[in-house]
């Protein structure tokens, strides 16, 4: 009896110790990145610029959507999330989880996620509304479902009332090419490009464009890492705005970043054509000044994907930092 | 309050458990040895004390033991956070909860980083000689800047001043922290924030409100209070530099040997841009790395210890209840909120899970529009419609009607047939079972069903005949060790995102087995039953459904417990695929909206409806072969 006991008490404690040692010392950054997903400083990973600015080894690991971002940020394996959706950071911070946004990534139009309706369904923009009742796929929670519901508001036709799939893009462009679903909504080059074959977008990028709908993708850092290494998470921005400054200039290494996205060389042209990324003193001046873009999207996308559990903050100004952006 | 009683409950049950099994076993008879299976029977008090055991360490784990007897203290631990948080730049700085000092690591880290640019430039075929000796000038510097940044002499007394001022104020505040000063009065504005707030302030874990971050009592509204003029302290230590004139003046001249250099430059010389670029960098890092003298900060770094065991020391009751009923983490602050962090986030309280599954089970509430299980009114004709094809109708001789000239249509009798078998016709309703529990449950079930319908048969055929067991062996060994999963991608590009798919997948899963258990059913029939059986003169059906088919009765029996287990697991995946309802896609969506009440109530149902499943097999088994494992 009593070896069960101390057996059960001794089990206890080795389990809290396992819990509680999470962190480490920062002798190395750990970034999360997407793969299809080209941006500038692809050519500043594959370089090792990063790595000689940080002056310690920098990590990169590759996720598939931007909750999965959080996920291991709040298991304390990534420090940095380079591009996570504002869809999933707005779900996180309503979450209470303790990370903060301190730059915007990139700025897309909807070439790159946006709303495939088939041709088959008869359906066009102007009779949306017959959608209602349909089913489409939505990869949810994630950027794409922001599009969704906002295109859906913006030609007029009820959200709620259409038999919502969740499907991941690759699935759901298989899905509208089967005729299974009516409409899908999608980001990624590729599977926009099936979709389109059997389909047209509900609104063009111009049009999307015209509505107010466009996406965000922001960098994120753990609160802990934050506090612990500024110097650091000013030095990744940096980097990054000076590959940024690169690209604008128009002496990106192209095909280094279609490499490291594991695109074709087209492909990865094409889709950063529809990327914006803007520098310091817009982003300052712009979007996360007091009442700016992106503080709006914050506003909107967080009670739009409010539970009851985790309802949408009062102020998403306090997840929010323009402190390590470089100086005007 | 009923978690409380909960709590004691359990205990009560498992302390009494555990006596009722000290008095059985000195009851016992003791002519049962070691390996006897009698040791093994009975034993209901045991599932009391396992069963307890499990939702006692889910009540302690999820933090709701804390939150049932003390609601404050989490309010209290986030005060201390919030401290916590404040001191964490500067406590970073000095070995407190690191090995070394910031400083220290950094000018050790960046002294071998200097040592290997400088091998790496002399080394390198792509530069000339002149650049070379120029980058290596300019690393020596650097080198060189290091020291006045380090040297006491260099100091700068206004430096010194603001650094002893910042001490003397954490002092202060060290001083008078445990006393009753302390906080001083509040200003008139900000209690009556405080108040205000508070008043719409909910509990801890109420709907939408994970920690209460303002302070609810005394004690709490002291660290509030300590963790505001901390951050104060901190951030002002940060912006101190320690730039030195004869700091200024190398870094200076640093930096203007880098952009001399770049003039020079051309565009192209990439290799060249970027190592200047990396130089620059390297220097800057040096630059705004807070390094101070070796002693320079001895006192300050003092003051901040000191202060750390005094927030330590006055947080009494707070710092055990955080470390007995917080067990694995704590509460940490992060800017204006407070989160749980540790198994609180991703292991909810049992209470709120509770609470959470009783709401979803309305039907009116359910996940996403649909309910979990609930019942819903259809007309038989639907039912009708479902089952008799739609091509009845098109055989029937004759034509569907034509609307005549007056704009009537007048039905005739294959129009008829036809309303009939799409179920377009007035019924009575009886009700049918819904919901994201019944789609799962009937998926699993159906795709049980088909397999064992098909399998056994073949399974059966491929134990008797040599035709049979050539020709389909083959196909069943080479799809057989293929995981489920791995047909998954396939499954919505043939089969679409409806049932059929995911039925498909279950019955691929389900198909297996049967056959793989019926086929060793069969052939493992005493070959002495079948010849009894022929020399009484049975038929080859007769043998088959008397003596073959019943012998393989256990192996069929027990490959459909199996195939039970290997199908729920499927199921999940295949509704990760492509959901509309079903548990599956319950989780997967609960996951991205971060609901982990929801993620471990679908995990609660996935369990017991196994389970269900499998005493129901068992109960079967048990009445179908009672023989099994006697004889």
């Amino acid at each position: 009896m009593r070896k069960i006991i101390s057996f059960i008490l001794g089990s206890i404690f080795a389990l809290n110790l396992m819990i509680s040692t999470a962190f480490s010392a920062a002798n190395e950054v750990r970034i999360a990145f997407f793969l299809e997903w080209a941006t500038p400083n692809q050519e500043a990973k594959v370089k090792k610029t990063f790595d000689k600015a940080f002056g310690v080894p920098v990590k990169w690991t590759n996720f598939a959507t931007g909750g999965e971002m959080t996920e291991a940020m709040l298991s304390g394996d990534i420090d940095i999330s380079y591009s996570q959706g504002l869809t999933p950071f707005v779900n996180a911070v309503n979450a209470k989880a303790p990370i903060k946004l301190v730059d915007v990534a990139v700025l897309y139009g909807m070439g790159g996620t946006t709303c495939v309706v088939a041709n088959s369904s008869g359906i066009t923009k102007a009779n949306a509304s017959e959608l209602e009742g349909k089913k489409v796929a939505v990869p949810l929670g994630t950027m794409a479902d922001y599009v969704f519901r906002e295109t859906m508001k913006a030609v007029g036709a009820n959200a709620d009332a259409m038999q919502v799939i969740d499907m991941n893009p690759e699935d759901g462009s298989a899905a509208i090419v089967n005729g299974d679903v009516a409409m899908a909504c999608l980001f990624g080059g590729a599977s926009i490009e099936k979709a389109l074959e059997v389909g047209k977008r509900v609104l063009t990028v111009d049009e999307a464009k015209a509505a107010g709908i466009a996406g965000i993708d922001v960098v994120s850092v753990t609160n802990k890492f934050l506090k612990e290494n500024p110097g650091m998470v000013s030095t990744f921005i940096e980097v990054t705005h000076e590959a940024n400054a690169a690209h604008r200039a128009g002496k990106s290494n192209m095909s280094i970043i279609a490499k490291d996205a594991g695109m074709s060389l087209d492909a990865t042209k094409g889709q950063m054509s529809g990327f914006e990324f803007p520098d310091a003193n817009t982003i300052k001046s712009k979007y996360m000044n007091d009442g700016g873009i992106l503080m709006k999207y914050l506003d909107v996308m967080g009670n739009m994907f409010a539970t009851a559990e985790n309802p949408a903050l009062k102020d998403y100004s306090k997840v929010v930092t323009t402190d390590y952006l470089p100086g005007l | 309050m009923i978690i409380s009683s909960l709590t004691f409950l359990i205990i009560f049950a498992v302390i009494g458990a555990i006596l009722y099994g000290q008095k059985l076993i000195k009851t016992e008879k003791s002519d049962a040895v070691f390996g006897n299976p009698e040791r093994s029977k009975g034993g209901i008090h045991w599932v009391i004390v396992g069963s307890s055991f499990l939702l006692f360490l889910w009540l302690y784990y999820s933090w709701d033991i804390a939150k049932a007897f003390y609601p404050k203290s989490a309010n209290e631990i986030c005060q201390v956070a919030k401290v916590r948080e404040s001191m964490l730049s500067l406590k970073y700085l000095f070995p407190i909860d690191e090995r070394q000092h910031k400083s220290t690591a950094i000018i050790h880290r960046e002294n071998e980083n200097i040592q290997n640019y400088i091998k790496e430039i002399s080394s390198n075929p792509n530069l000339n000689q002149v650049d070379k000796e120029v980058y290596i000038n300019i690393l020596e510097k650097i080198k060189l800047s290091i020291p006045y940044l380090t040297n006491e002499k260099y100091l700068e007394f206004e430096t010194k001043i603001t650094i002893d001022k910042l001490t003397e104020r954490i002092n202060n505040l060290t001083n008078v922290f445990p006393t009753d000063n302390f906080p001083p009065p509040l200003s008139l504005d900000f209690e009556k924030e405080l108040n205000e707030g508070l008043s719409k302030q909910l509990g801890w874990g109420a709907t939408g409100m994970e920690i209460p971050p303002l302070p609810e009592t005394k004690l709490g509204l002291k660290y509030h209070i300590a963790a505001d003029q901390l951050r104060l302290i901190s951030d002002e230590f940060f912006q101190i530099r320690n730039h030195n004139p004869q700091y200024k003046t190398l870094t200076n001249d640093i930096k203007s040997d880098i952009k001399n250099h770049r003039d020079k430059l051309n565009d192209n010389q990439e290799l060249e841009i970027t190592l200047l670029k990396e130089i620059n960098k390297l220097n800057k890092r040096i630059q705004f790395a807070s390094i101070f003298p070796p002693t320079t900060l001895v006192e300050f770094e003092q003051a901040v210890r000191n202060f750390d065991a005094v927030q330590k020391k006055e947080q009494g009751s707070i710092a055990t209840k955080d470390a007995l009923l917080f067990p694995g983490g704590t509460i940490v602050s992060s800017g204006p909120t407070c989160a749980e962090d540790g198994p609180g986030r991703w292991l909810p309280k049992p209470s709120d899970t509770f609470r959470i599954f009783a709401d979803m089970l309305k039907p009116s509430v359910g996940f996403k529009f649909v309910p979990m299980f609930w019942y819903e009114m259809m007309g038989v004709n639907k039912i009708v419609g479902f089952i008799l094809p739609d091509w009845i109708a098109d055989i029937i001789p004759g034509k569907y009607p034509i609307h005549s000239s007056d704009g009537q249509v007048k039905p005739n009798f294959k129009s008829k047939v036809l309303d009939i078998v799409t179920g377009n016709f007035e019924a009575f309703k009886i009700p049918v079972p819904v919901g994201h529990i019944w789609d799962s449950f009937l998926r699993v079930f159906l795709g049980l069903v088909f397999g064992i319908i098909l399998g056994v048969p073949l399974g059966i055929f491929m134990g008797l005949n040599r035709f049979a067991k050539g020709f389909f062996d083959p196909l069943v060994e080479l799809y057989r060790p293929v995981p489920p999963l791995a047909w998954a991608p396939l499954v919505i590009t043939v089969f679409g995102i409806d049932n059929v798919g995911k039925i498909f997948l279950l019955f691929m899963v389900s198909l297996s087995i049967m056959i793989i258990s019926a086929r060793a059913g069969a052939s493992g029939t005493q070959l002495s039953k079948i010849h009894a059986a022929h020399s009484l003169g049975a038929s080859r059906w007769q043998i088959l459904r008397e003596v073959i088919f019943p012998n393989s009765l256990p192996e069929i029996l027990t490959g459909i417990r199996v195939a039970v287990g290997m199908c729920w697991g499927t199921l999940v995946a295949a509704e990760f695929l492509a959901g509309t309802t079903g548990i599956g896609f319950v989780e997967n969506v609960a996951r991205k909206y971060m609901q982990y009440e929801v993620i471990w109530i679908t995990i609660f149902v996935m369990g017991m409806l196994g389970l269900l499943f499998d005493i129901t097999i068992r109960k079967i088994i048990d009445k179908t072969i009672p023989w099994r494992g006697k004889g």
